[in-house]
């Protein structure tokens, strides 16, 4: 399994949820693959790519039909994906590796230029998932059922996940933490401190740069000692990708390459 | 709160044969790992940004296996071994990154042991034609012709 890889240049996108019905932005997916293929790019999709969780056959039958062929395309010129799973899609894991279109990771330390860079997903500091995964479980159900009924419905649920979170983090005291993390993530609008404590931790094994998706909070914070933390957010309205050249990690809208 | 520790270019940071309890991830710079062999200092490996030592001394509770210095200006994060669990707690990914280099070293290990096998075959196989062919060989009597 790899984990360690050398790319000098790399384009990292994550949350894009094909299938999912409440993302309906998979035109723009289709569009940021050809611009990486064409410019050379190798791509990285850092988790929650293909949403196996919470999905409609149809829709995913539609969502992938574009992307198939661009990856079918990335593999005729060479150009590796990597794929590091979420927990939307962390099933696929099994399958994704032999179907031998990518390139599959929990994580990877990238060496770029001079400099380490992690990419993961970041799901595994969520204190709901790990903590408590029947309730994680159960929630993900029943968003799963309001999604059938109405994406409103399912947004509800969600912002019932993020309380219960929220109601987690509380009991354990990290409200009351004003440390670091807590300050640093208020940089970023409703990112967690466990997430850029996780991060914090991670870069202190020498990386200059930590990519997380998973949160859907787009956004960027210098940490304590150096290295920086980057967030790609969501494939909504205006997503975000992180671009890597020679090492410099640079968040850039989706819509800059439409331009 | 982490611990970190500066070293100079060629400083020696765990001496072979000596105790410790720590293990090191190398946050910038490089190590060298040296080995005392015969009387002569034998480098088996240079460690670069992000990799680790002194993991066996942590797990083991045993004397050093190898000496490692300090290749350049090098920053390292220590981790006692009540704190490898609390690391390995809030960065799971490190045990996994740890199991990984182990698995690689055992597989490392034994392709060498085949390596020396196969040629401990051969020079045994090549010794015993030459014996063979010394046994085989019977000089002619001083003073006997062949015809």
């Amino acid at each position: 399994m790899i984990t360690a890889i050398r790319e000098e240049r790399l384009l990292v996108v994550s949350d894009i949820h094909l299938g999912n019905p409440l993302y309906r932005r998979r035109h723009r997916f289709v569009d940021f693959l050809r611009f990486a293929r064409q410019n050379g790019y190798p791509v990285c999709i850092n988790g929650d790519g293909v949403d196996i969780v919470q999905n409609s056959i149809a829709r995913l039958r539609h969502d992938l039909r574009g992307c198939n062929r661009e990856f079918a395309q990335f593999a005729a010129r060479g150009l590796p994906i990597y794929y590091t799973v979420g927990n939307h899609d962390i099933v696929l894991e099994q399958f994704l590796d032999d179907w031998g279109v990518v390139r599959v990771a929990p994580f990877l330390n990238v060496d770029s230029g001079e400099r380490r860079i992690r990419i993961e997903h970041g799901h595994i500091y969520d204190e709901m998932f790990v903590k408590y995964p029947r309730t994680y479980d159960v929630i993900t159900v029943l968003g799963s059922a309001m999604l059938r009924v109405s994406p409103a419905l399912f947004r509800a649920t969600s912002i019932l996940n993020t309380a219960l979170v929220a109601l987690g983090e509380w009991r354990h005291g990290s409200h009351r933490a004003a440390d670091d993390a807590a300050r640093l993530a208020e940089v970023i609008p409703g990112e967690r401190p466990v997430t850029i404590r996780a991060a914090q931790e991670i870069a202190e094994r020498g990386f200059d740069a930590v990519i997380f998706g998973h949160t859907h909070r787009a956004g960027q914070v210098e940490l304590s000692g150096g290295a920086w933390y980057y967030n790609t957010g969501v494939w909504e309205s205006d997503p975000y990708y992180a671009e890597i050249d020679d090492g410099r990690v640079t968040l850039r809208s989706v819509s800059s390459i439409a331009a | 709160m982490s611990v970190v520790e500066r070293y100079a270019d060629g400083e020696v940071i765990v001496r072979q044969g000596e105790m410790g309890r720590e293990m090191y991830v190398i946050q910038h710079g490089a190590a060298e790992v040296v080995k005392s062999f015969n009387g002569r200092a034998v480098v088996l490996a240079t460690l670069e940004r992000g990799s680790f030592f002194g993991e066996m001394s942590l797990l083991e509770s045993l004397p050093r296996a190898a000496t490692v210095r300090a290749k350049g200006d090098t920053q390292l994060l220590v981790i006692e071994p009540g704190g490898l669990l609390l690391k390995i707690r809030r960065d799971p990914t490190f045990a996994f990154e740890m199991l990984q280099h182990m698995s690689r070293r055992i597989r490392d290990l034994d392709e060498q042991l085949m390596h020396l096998l196969n040629e401990t075959e051969r020079v045994e196989s090549d010794t015993e034609v030459r014996i063979s062919g010394v046994v085989k060989y019977r000089p002619e009597p001083a003073g006997e012709s062949s015809r």
